[in-house]
């Protein structure tokens, strides 16, 4: 039952975005296969990459969560690639979770 | 202007999502992989990705090189120097310059994912550039809390470009006599002061035996507005490049200077006066002065590299990108909220980034200049003293009138210098004299003091230390 109710994950941070996750650029997470759509009902939806920003604020998120987070989404200039392969190809937070995906965030903030 | 940052919430909201990228998810490229990711609607695989920021890069950088007659390919005129903050478009472009033009022996192939690379004016024999130098600015004596990185930047350099000399420089260099002579610029006779609460911005000569960091944060402290202090630490990190690869001679200077953010710096320099100069902010050729023969080529051949296209190589190709010290200064400053605003824009519409700098590109200014600025050494706009005068309501000043024979820097600044020193909305009317003089930096010094009338009329006001 545990592969249908968990998602085991890597999560990765570059771009300078690791300094706000305990200066580690590596995480293996477990996270739940089903959540709340919202927190106002009861309704439930698959794990996506809305759910894991969320997630990763709430329980790896160090400090200043300005800095990675703005209007439920990650912050502009923030890049996500699933599987090496850009978030926006594979519906950006709308992306369903599967077990053993590799998440990236990569600051482009670091400036020229 | 904050509230612009992300133009596209509430239309989201309402409106379906857009998809982020034309037609397919196949490769625009090869059209055979499916995509991997997606540059200004264009979706390319990984494969193509490579080739592609390639591309881009030396189709900006190359034209600037003469061909060499005899053989074939490209050969410089001069050394080659590189700017590098630890920022990301630094990192990209030593790597870019490293994998294109000075390869290491045996490379066998292309494979850019693997850290190997070389393109066809890759070295066999005759390299483009004989040597190269990277220079680092440490700006830490000008941003509160800020740490030194020196050494750090140091070791990133020697694993991102083995292939160049470390010249590191300090910001305070920029007033430093030592420095100057180290360029190769003869010694001035004591240091030249700018009397910024005086509307003509009085100069003066004075001897004194403060230290360069001091004149440093005397010279920040002075500037009138928020905008102010970054504008003017950029400016003095462009001068201490600009003589530096002139003292490593250097036919080229380049800069990491990505899409987004030209397109950053175009928007923030027109927002504070630089409006004639913007062609210069893209590309500019310098020369120290008449006599030099050989000009500098700033050039910036990450130009049409956006910075999502930078994070992605660094990403892949495995760069380690320390970052550069932040000194756009309150979140209010024109840089700070232009750097919003853009970064915003770029993630919702990203093409339209591309398209102000091209905008800016095509624009050129109906006349000629006036000469150089003494302060940033790029052209002065016609009549930029008509212009002042026209607009502003000039105050009778007592001691305006006393000093009228005194040289004022007024008459040697462009614009943008002129707003970056005065400011006339926050510092107009009562409380100027409470401003002391400045120190400026050497360059001005050399440039008031280089012609003799000059030399002679301010000696006149050679003041000393207790004035
Ligand atoms: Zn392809
Ligand atoms: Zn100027």
């Amino acid at each position: 039952m545990s592969q249908d109710t968990t998602i085991s994950l890597k999560v990765e941070f570059g771009g300078g975005l690791e300094l706000l996750f305990s200066n580690k650029r590596s995480h293996q997470l477990t996270v739940p296969a089903t959540v709340p759509k919202s927190t106002e009902d009861n309704a439930t939806k698959q794990a996506d990459i809305t759910f894991l920003i969320r997630y990763l604020r709430d329980n790896l998120l160090q400090e200043r969560q300005e800095l990675f987070m703005e209007n439920e989404t990650v912050r502009p200039g923030i890049l996500v690639l699933v599987n090496d392969t850009d978030w926006e190809l594979e519906g950006e937070g709308e992306y369903v979770l599967k077990n053993g995906d590799e998440v990236v965030f990569i600051s482009t903030l670091h400036g020229g | 202007m904050a509230d612009c940052g992300n133009p596209n919430v509430e239309q989201d909201a309402l409106m379906q999502r857009r998809k982020k990228y034309d037609r397919t998810r196949q490769c625009v490229k090869c059209h055979d992989q499916l995509g991997n990711v997606v540059i200004r609607h264009a979706v390319y695989c990984k494969g193509c990705f490579f080739p592609t920021v390639v591309g881009k890069f030396r189709r900006v950088l190359e034209p600037s090189i003469s061909k060499d007659k005899s053989k074939k390919g490209l050969k410089a005129t001069g050394n080659l120097c590189l700017a590098f903050s630890g920022g990301l478009g630094s990192s990209v472009l030593l790597d870019l310059i490293g994998s294109n033009y000075f390869a290491a022996e045996g490379d066998a192939g292309h494979d850019w994912s693997r850290g190997r690379g070389g393109g066809t004016e890759h070295p066999r024999n005759e390299p483009v550039w004989e040597h190269a130098t990277v220079c680092y600015v440490e700006v830490c004596n000008a941003i509160p809390g800020a740490r030194d990185r020196t050494e750090e930047i140091r070791q990133i350099v020697s694993r991102l470009a083995s292939y160049a000399k470390f010249l590191p420089l300090r910001l305070e260099d920029a007033f430093d006599h030592a420095w100057w002579e180290r360029v190769g610029r003869s010694k001035p006779h004591g240091q030249l002061f700018v009397d910024l609460g005086h509307q003509d911005l009085l100069l003066s000569i004075r001897n004194t035996s403060s230290s360069p960091v001091a004149a440093l944060k005397a010279y920040l402290a002075s500037l009138p507005t928020q905008t102010a202090v970054p504008t003017a630490i950029h400016n003095l990190i462009r001068l201490l490049l600009l003589h530096t690869a002139q003292l490593t001679n250097s036919s080229h200077l380049l800069l990491g200077t990505s899409l987004t953010s030209l397109s950053i710096s175009l928007i923030s320099s027109i927002a504070q006066g630089g409006g004639f100069v913007v062609r210069e902010e893209a590309q500019e050729n310098w020369q120290p002065d008449s006599t030099s023969s050989q000009k500098v080529a700033v050039s910036r051949p990450l130009r049409d590299v956006g910075m999502k296209e930078c994070a992605i190589w660094a990403w892949w190709r495995g760069l380690e990108v320390v970052g550069k010290e932040n000194y756009l200064g309150g979140k209010q400053g024109i840089g700070a909220l232009t750097k919003g605003f853009i970064i915003g824009l770029e993630r919702d519409y990203p093409s339209t980034v591309s398209t102000i700098a091209r905008t800016c590109a095509k624009l050129a200014p109906k006349e000629a200049s006036d000469g150089l600025c003494t302060l940033c050494e790029r052209p002065v706009q016609p009549g930029v003293q008509d212009w002042k005068e026209r607009i502003s309501i000039r105050q009778f000043d007592e001691k305006a009138a006393i000093a009228r024979s005194q040289p004022g820097l007024i008459q040697r600044l462009c614009y943008a210098c002129h707003t970056t020193l005065t400011s006339p909305s926050s510092r107009g009317g009562v409380g100027q004299s409470a401003i002391d003089a400045v120190q400026l930096p050497v360059w001005v010094e050399s440039r008031v003091l280089g012609s003799d009338e000059m030399k002679d009329v301010v000696a006149e006001f050679l003041l000393d230390d207790e004035d």
